[in-house]
């Protein structure tokens, strides 16, 4: 295939890192920082992020409305506005350090091509004057080493995977139904066959039935392709359909990386503990808690942890800054956790 | 003291605990091609039934499209009526037109309405004091009364200390606190009925519940009927006791909200649950079961049951010829579906 050779080229120019290839984390990013200049100051979006996430895994990104969680996806996939303040970390992508790639490079190397992502609300961006079949299959196109018949033969491949019908391609955007657009953008994500897909809020603009649906489809892809997928939402129930791990995020920081096991069960984090607790279910019986309190703004952000203020279990420690403590298997930004 | 008290309302007392009476409801929206040729309806609401007693609370869950907040616009008289009969407090609402106009200056008294957007209902450029004294003064409470009616309205939000909130824009205010506003102005005319369209769901996790609480509370202490409408069946139990689902412009099942968890009687019903998850690890290792298929057109639904073409339990030449009765197999548990057409257990699951 086109892209192996391709991928045979760089490794001969490629740096020493790329023999890591193959058995490591697929992703790997390490202090990384994205600040943004704004008239009031400078917004700290991502402050010190740091996680790895498996092959073939998925993690889903936690948290609330303007925590960082989508600022963090974007600083991955350098999708970054023109205000930036700060830039800067490690981003390991299959052991390449991607960050030191120039734009230019990025762009033709990483972009789509290794990893893809399915924005918030991208089903009302489809191209009305365009046949959705193009609108997929145009990654492909304008990477001009794929031919037009094996372009769409892939495409009509990925829409078997995402389950939908063939004759679809041929259709425009506002032929189809919400769920069935949504589809499409997942195709459209999958058709470079990317190592990691992030997925914006996938189905927050769904129905219960449709979300259902598409779950059920990322689902089957994830085991079928052993496709590693990124899936941020604020929807912590949706999220347990997809995720093997979870990123909670608070006010630009990770408070908390735990196994999905872990983490629905009892969280370590006084806040993803909360979070938790403030989600209704279904089956089970249970008094519902919330948070008093607003997040921290990320202008001035306070001194020493930053859920001190709201947190029922703050101790005189909270005033300083909590590192990541690794506590067994997960990581965890409180001092509560210091003894590991 | 001048306030607007209606004399019908000592009529009322009188009267038994139903605030709201809705009988074979229809709303229906003309379609119409070059302005004037009638091609077709919308049946947005169609033939929708339900009492509300005083100091109740229901809610009405539904997918996007069921006509669920069309039914909330019939309600407050937003939407007008095609058919059907509405009784608010005793009072027949949809009688000529004349009659109409004089009903709807009374209903607003009495009802508040509590929108999903707190940003978008709230004017930018108005602060918090001009957008709560804004329903006063088309209402024509006296200025004296006003002020204070806007600090108790805020003071049940817990919006304090109010001087603080009262000259802030609904910008420099956070989501939360936007809703409580929102909640805020449907006090202000001490209501009979709130009504409620999917007040949490631009909220998040954790504001959510905080909001609820206080939604209920002001309930409780004010005895006011509510009517929330969602989508998300999860959180029905923590809004009220009753819940109704709706499908395609009916109410297919009317129960209390342990009985459409634990003993669900409508096909539609147990699909939707069986499609929301409950935060488990294990969610990841099962697929959902699901139908396949939409939500059907309202300008042209389905011959008989409206949720036949995707019912896993269709009776062949039943179910796609005649549309389903209300049936209550279960006392206080009303079902509109064949499958309990003998009031026996329900054979499935």
């Amino acid at each position: 295939m086109t892209r192996s050779t391709s991928r045979g080229a760089q490794l001969a120019t490629d740096t020493v890192e790329d023999l890591t290839r193959g058995d490591g984390p697929i992703l790997k990013v390490e202090e990384l920082f994205l600040y943004f200049r704004a008239s009031y100051g400078v917004v700290q979006a991502v402050a010190d992020a740091s996680f790895e996430l498996g092959r073939g895994r998925t993690v889903a990104l936690l948290g609330e409305s303007g925590c960082g969680k989508t600022s963090l996806a974007r600083a991955i996939l350098r999708l970054l506005p023109r205000n930036v303040e700060t830039y800067r970390g490690r981003v390991f992508l299959d052991g390449r350090d991607i960050m030191k790639f120039s734009d230019e490079r990025f762009r033709r190397e990483v972009r789509w091509r290794e990893i893809s992502m399915v924005s918030q609300a991208a089903m009302n961006a489809l191209n009305p004057v365009l046949k959705v079949g193009f609108q997929v299959a145009e990654p492909l196109l304008l990477n001009h080493k794929t031919g037009k018949q094996e372009a769409y033969d892939r495409a009509r491949d990925v829409f078997r995977v995402v389950g939908v019908p063939q004759d679809f391609m041929n259709r425009y955007a506002f032929e189809l139904s919400g769920g069935m657009r949504q589809r499409v953008i997942i195709a459209m994500a999958l058709i470079t066959s990317p190592s990691l897909v992030i997925l914006d809020e996938p189905t927050s603009a769904l129905d219960v039935l449709t979300q259902a649906g598409i779950m059920n489809a990322l689902k089957k892809i994830k085991h079928e392709l052993g496709q590693s997928f990124m899936l941020i939402t604020h929807d912590i129930a949706t999220s347990s359909e997809l995720a093997d791990e979870v990123v909670c995020m608070y006010a630009g920081q990770i408070v908390e990386h735990s196994k999905a096991e872990r983490f629905y069960r009892e969280p370590l984090h006084p806040y993803a503990e909360k979070l938790m607790a403030s989600v209704p279910t279904l089956r089970e019986d249970k008094r519902l808690d919330f948070i008093p309190g607003q997040p921290p703004s990320l202008f001035d952000p306070p001194a020493g942890c930053r859920f001190a203020e709201r947190c029922h279990k703050r101790f005189e420690r909270c005033a300083e800054d909590p590192p990541l403590f690794v506590h067994g298997d997960e990581t965890v930004r409180c001092w509560l956790y210091e003894k590991g | 003291m001048k306030t607007k008290t209606m004399p019908s309302l000592m009529v009322e007392e009188t009267e038994d605990r139903t605030l709201l009476a809705v009988k074979d409801l229809r709303t229906w929206f003309e379609l119409k091609r070059w302005g004037f040729i009638s091609v077709g309806f919308v049946r947005a609401v169609d033939g929708v039934s339900f009492d509300l007693k005083r100091g109740e609370a229901v809610t009405i869950v539904g997918e996007s499209g069921s006509g669920k907040t069309t039914l909330l616009r019939t309600i407050l008289g937003l939407a007008r009526p095609t058919g059907g009969e509405m009784f608010f407090a005793g009072r027949r609402l949809n009688g000529d037109r004349g009659q109409m106009e004089r009903d709807l200056t009374w209903l607003r008294w009495q009802t508040g309405f509590v929108q999903q957007d707190p940003y978008g209902a709230l004017a930018p450029f108005m602060n918090i004091r001009r957008i709560l004294m804004e329903p006063l003064i088309i209402n024509k409470v006296n200025k004296a009364e006003r002020e204070q009616r806007i600090r108790e309205s805020l003071e049940e939000v817990r919006l304090i200390p109010v001087d603080e909130f009262l000259p802030k824009f609904p910008h420099m205010l956070s989501g939360g606190q936007q809703q409580r506003v929102v909640v805020a102005r449907a006090l202000l005319l001490h209501p009979m009925l709130i009504a409620a369209d999917e007040p949490v769901s631009m909220l998040d996790a954790s504001v959510r519940v905080e909001i609820l609480e206080l939604m209920s509370r002001i309930q409780k202490t004010h005895q006011l009927g509510v009517i929330y409408i969602t989508h998300d069946l999860s959180s029905v139990r923590y809004f009220s006791e009753r819940a109704f689902v709706m499908y395609a412009g009916k109410l297919v099942e009317k129960a209390e909200c342990k009985e459409i968890v634990h003993n669900t009687l409508h096909p539609y019903t147990q699909v939707l649950l069986r499609a929301i998850p409950d935060p488990e690890p294990e969610n990841v290792a099962q697929m959902r079961d699901i139908p396949a298929g939409e939500p059907p057109s309202l300008i042209h639904p389905p011959s008989g049951c409206r949720f036949h073409p995707r019912c896993p339990h269709i009776i062949e030449g039943l179910c796609d010829v005649d549309e389903p009765p209300e049936f209550e197999p279960i006392p206080g548990h009303f079902v509109e579906c064949w499958l309990y057409k003998d009031n026996g257990s329900p054979g499935t699951e």
